[in-house]
């Protein structure tokens, strides 16, 4: 009772200081942050799969400094001001590959392979409970065997080291 | 039916690894940049620098001739041996009186006096256009010089040359331009 | 010159001796082994002496090349110069692609004298003489290329009298961490293939127990732990050299030692299943196959110029060769695990996910589906040239964005794995075990909180974090007031001392990725500039001339406490210009100073613009990294005094088991 309680608090408390924290208004976005948001997600025209914010480049100065106009003037999104670098100077300076057509895919395998990963998981441990329940006689057998094995190791069972 | 499991497991496998040589074997190391840009056949962008007597240079009001832009710095070794067929392109424009082309040097983040002293001994007395808020390159998209563009009367973009130009490609491609309008 | 060629000569020579070694001797074990020619067997491992020989001289040879400066060799003309200082002279060997791989040859050799060394009471054993064959096999591979396509001793063309040559790359001459990161990242890459060849050796005599497995543990563990540090110091360098004020980029050559580094994770934790359950078989070889390939195919990715990165070296001739070689790795292992296929089959089952062997497979599910991210991340602008013929760049902001819920949960199962028991666990014992580590995570995110985070994604972080670490703390804890201090080693508790570290490099990643702030602040002199809560004030310029670099400083008065002085330095030789950013570091905060732009200031400017970011807990990465490396130390070393590594406990066992 007194656990379920503890545990009560526990709760209460994460989720208290997640809510205080994930809510909080940090005020509106520093522009120096901001430039540096944006500029992370640019890649450098010219050097070879760095992104503005880290390349020190000349271009990527220029590129830099485009993104200080576009956010010193205000009232575009972050993803407006990276469009406007992105026409001049061509997609390729997408550091994030965009959602439509060839690129969607570097979104979607990941997520594929999640789903399939988990979904691999989940039929995996059924079977092997049904085996377990159709073939009692044999999982005693392999523990057993794992048992004898450990006390000829060391007659110690405990999981330490080796 | 676990057996089933590990062969489709080693096949997924297979296929993948498969894939992935089939892409390393085809993909090109050198694919090397085009001069494609979003900006072909759209009106060049309205943009200004600054002239070496400190004055404003506005791109919109070149219209009325054939606007040749060449993005350059001092420092930067293809720009300086490309130099002298600009010079060369510069003065067969001019013998064509009003019809020629006029050519400017956007200059990239580069030192001013290096600049004037690069052209006091390399020639060339066409207007030097200093790009300091990196209007230009940002507007054109000008990651790396030397790079050249070619605007029409009409403050129409009509080409881009990304690396060395000859005096030759840009009189006769203009010429071509100028036959098409 | 006759000294001079003399270096050429016996470096080559060397280098042929490993080649015909290593040739022969897999040639000759493998005939001795399917001949089933026991003394021919036991003579397989003479030839790692000789592979080891040549190699060491060719090292020497390299060395005192470099030393001399002896251009009539290629890449001394192309990495040397007279006036690069001794230590980085030493370090040019890994700086460019010939002499990474003669590094690479050079562990290689080392590592196969070892395994000849360790397993000499056991000559006979096909095992053991398999294993051999292959390490012969990948030592011929590369010695093969060392001596080939990227000879590191090509004679150069002919130089004019008083040729010097350019040096290292200049962000690979100014951090003593040069010396120390390659040499130690290739421990660990090339480590693992002593584990890959055992199971490639198990695969072949089909004793594919688990007597590979322990006999490999600690040679896995070791090879993990290399290359955990070294990854680490990459990161380090990076930090300390590039300016950008970043530990990980998300380059593709960093990318390539995280693969490796994701699919070794998740191995030394399922080898653990396989050990106590005798279950996984497959998955564990081919997740040491996996290992073992995705390092070629990482030296393949960053060495043949087929992606750009900052990292690669200039396209060389050796693409065909790593490809082919990764092909005939990876055909020939699926190969082999489908012939073992009916002798792989597993004996027990996982009876619930909620026991310590179901944690331990749901935490390789994700290891592997990060590894399967960050290589599709790496190779997709390649796919999407192949398919559309069109430039594109995938990067850091992708990875960060995948790896932060990959993060999250892997974080969870460090909280939750620790407390479980072998075969199933009940929520009782589970609602008391994990009551104290929840607490403590309550505790950190509420402090986190208080202290100013915001973001759920970084409390997230936090919160987990201490719950993982209450729960890593809390195995230590029982563990210590059993057995005193031996409480603190062995695989379990050193494991734990392992990720109390990643905890730390976790939250110390979360907290400097979101609260880092950086400003572009021109600085006057004698004019106090206030940002961030911090006090910048320009001192003075300073130009320091040798016949190296051309250095100017900025010395900046920082909190009216200490000056620090980020440079621009120019390396005459290539005419490079690079920036050296200057850090004051704090147990809570660093301030990053780096001068904006390449434009170097000079002597008597009184404005400098200073690019200065403030990020939080970046020493407790390195700390992270210190306690993962003790870790690994520790659990290495055996929890009970009567289980001596001399013990032939793990012999008797594969004997059992065979």
């Amino acid at each position: 009772m007194r656990r379920r309680l503890s545990w009560l608090a526990v709760l209460f408390v994460t989720v208290g200081a997640l809510a205080v924290g994930a809510s909080r208004d940090g005020g509106p976005l520093d522009p120096g942050d901001r430039i540096d948001a944006i500029s992370r997600r640019i890649a450098c025209p010219v050097c070879d799969g760095e992104s503005v914010y880290e390349s020190r480049n000349p271009a990527s100065e220029a590129i830099r400094s485009a993104v200080r106009e576009g956010v010193r003037a205000g009232g575009l999104t972050d993803d407006e001001v990276i469009a406007e670098v992105a026409d001049a100077y061509g997609a390729q300076v997408l550091l994030l590959p965009r959602a439509t057509g060839l690129d969607a895919l570097a979104w979607a395998l990941p997520v594929t392979a999640a789903v399939v990963a988990l979904a691999g998981l989940a039929s995996a441990f059924r079977r092997w409970r049904e085996a377990a329940v159709q073939s009692g006689e044999a999982t005693d057998d392999d523990r057993r065997l794992v048992e004898r094995l450990r006390a000829e190791r060391d007659g110690d069972g405990s999981g330490g080291s080796r | 039916m676990r057996a089933g499991a590990a062969r489709l497991g080693a096949s997924l496998a297979a296929v993948l690894a498969v894939g992935l040589l089939i892409v390393l074997v085809r993909a090109d190391p050198d694919a090397g940049s085009t001069a494609q840009t979003t900006l072909l056949d759209q009106p060049a962008p309205a943009v200004t620098g600054t002239l070496e007597d400190g004055s404003t240079f506005e791109l919109s009001r070149r219209r009325g001739s054939w606007v040749v832009l060449n993005f350059f710095t001092s420092t930067c070794v293809p720009c300086q041996r490309e130099h002298p067929e600009l010079v060369a392109f510069d003065q067969e424009q001019a013998g064509l009186g009003s019809l020629g082309a006029e050519l400017h040097t956007i200059v990239q983040h580069d030192d001013r006096e290096a600049v004037e002293r690069f052209f006091a001994e390399n020639g060339g007395d066409w207007p030097v256009v200093f790009d300091d808020e990196f209007r230009f390159q940002n507007a054109f998209g000008v990651a790396q010089v030397p790079e050249t563009w070619i605007v029409d009367p009409t403050g129409t973009v009509r080409g881009r040359v990304i690396g060395e130009v000859t005096a030759e490609f840009l009189s006769t491609t203009i010429q071509r331009l100028r036959e098409a309008l | 010159m006759p000294a001079l060629s003399v270096n050429l000569a016996l470096g080559n020579a060397g280098l042929l001796i490993t080649l015909v070694a290593a040739a022969v001797g897999a040639a000759s074990g493998a005939v001795a082994l399917i001949g089933g020619n026991r003394r021919a067997i036991a003579q397989t491992h003479l030839f790692a002496w000789p592979a080891l020989l040549g190699t060491v001289l060719s090292v020497a040879m390299m060395q005192i090349a470099l030393a001399q400066r002896d251009y009539s060799i290629e890449f001394v003309q192309q990495v040397g110069s007279s006036t690069t200082p001794t230590l980085y002279n030493v370090a040019a060997m890994w700086s460019a692609l010939e002499g990474s791989i003669l590094l690479w040859v050079l562990v290689l050799v080392v590592f196969t004298a070892a395994v000849a060394l360790r397993f000499r009471s056991r000559r006979d054993d096909p095992l053991v003489a398999w294993a051999l064959v292959v390490m012969y096999v990948v030592t011929t591979f590369f010695a093969l290329i060392s001596f080939g396509p990227a000879s590191p001793f090509a004679a150069g063309s002919t130089v004019p009298v008083g040729f010097d040559g350019p040096g290292p790359n200049p962000l690979l001459q100014n951090h003593i961490l040069v010396l120390f990161h390659p040499p130690i990242l290739y421990l660990g890459y090339v480590g693992f293939t002593v584990p890959f060849a055992f199971a490639i050796a198990a695969l072949v005599t089909g004793r594919v127990g688990e007597g590979w497995l322990l006999e490999t543990r600690r040679w896995a563990l070791f090879s993990w732990g290399f290359l955990t540090i070294g990854i680490l110091l990459g990161g380090w360098w990076s930090y300390e050299v590039l300016g950008w004020s970043g530990v990980w980029a998300w380059d593709p050559v960093e990318n390539a030692s995280l693969l490796p580094w994701l699919t070794g994770t998740a191995y030394i934790h399922s080898v653990l299943v396989q050990q106590r359950r005798g279950m996984l078989r497959v998955w564990n070889l081919s997740l040491l196959v996996a290992t073992f390939s995705l390092t070629i195919l990482g030296t393949f990715l960053t060495r043949s110029g087929i992606i750009n990165s900052v990292h690669a070296f200039a396209a060389g001739e050796v693409d065909g060769y790593l490809l082919g070689f990764f092909a005939l790795v990876v055909i020939t292992s699926i190969l082999l695990i489908g012939w073992r296929g009916d002798r792989l089959r597993a004996p027990g089952s996982i009876d619930s996910p909620l026991s310590r062997e179901g944690a331990f497979l749901a935490n390789n599910v994700v290891f592997a589906l990060f590894a399967f991210i960050v290589l599709l991340g790496t190779v997709f602008p390649l796919i999407v040239e192949v398919v559309q013929n069109r430039q594109t760049v995938v990067g850091a902001p992708y990875f960060d964005r995948l790896s932060m819920p990959i993060g999250l949960v892997l974080l969870f199962l460090m909280a939750v794995a620790p407390v479980l028991p072998w075969r199933t666990a009940s929520t009782e014992l589970l609602s008391e075990r994990l009551l104290w580590p929840a607490w403590i995570g309550a505790a950190s995110l509420a402090s986190a909180v208080v202290l100013g985070a915001d973001g759920w994604a970084p409390l997230v972080a936090f919160g987990l974090g201490g719950f993982a670490a209450g729960a890593a703390l809390r195995q230590v804890a029982l563990s210590t007031r059993r057995h005193g201090w031996r409480g603190l080693v062995g695989r379990t508790n050193g494991g734990m001392v392992v990720h109390l570290g990643v905890i730390l490099i976790a939250v110390a990643l979360a907290a400097s990725n979101t609260h880092t702030h950086s400003a572009t602040i021109e600085l006057e002199r004698g004019r106090e500039v206030a940002w961030g809560g911090h006090t910048f004030e320009l001192v003075d310029v300073v130009r320091e001339v040798d016949e190296r670099t051309d250095v100017a400083r900025a010395d900046v008065l920082l909190d009216r406490s200490g000056v620090y002085g980020p440079a621009v330095t120019t390396y005459l030789q290539m005419g490079m210009t690079i920036g050296t950013p200057s850090v004051r570091t704090g147990f809570d905060k660093d301030v990053y100073l780096t001068i904006d732009g390449t434009n170097p200031p000079s002597v008597g400017d009184s404005t400098v613009v200073l690019r200065v970011f403030v990020k939080p807990m970046i020493l407790w990465l390195w700390i992270g990294g210190a306690l993962m490396a003790l870790g690994t130390v520790m659990s290495a070393i055996p929890s009970r005094l009567h289980r001596r590594p001399t013990d032939p406990t793990s012999v008797s066992l594969s004997g059992g088991a065979r």
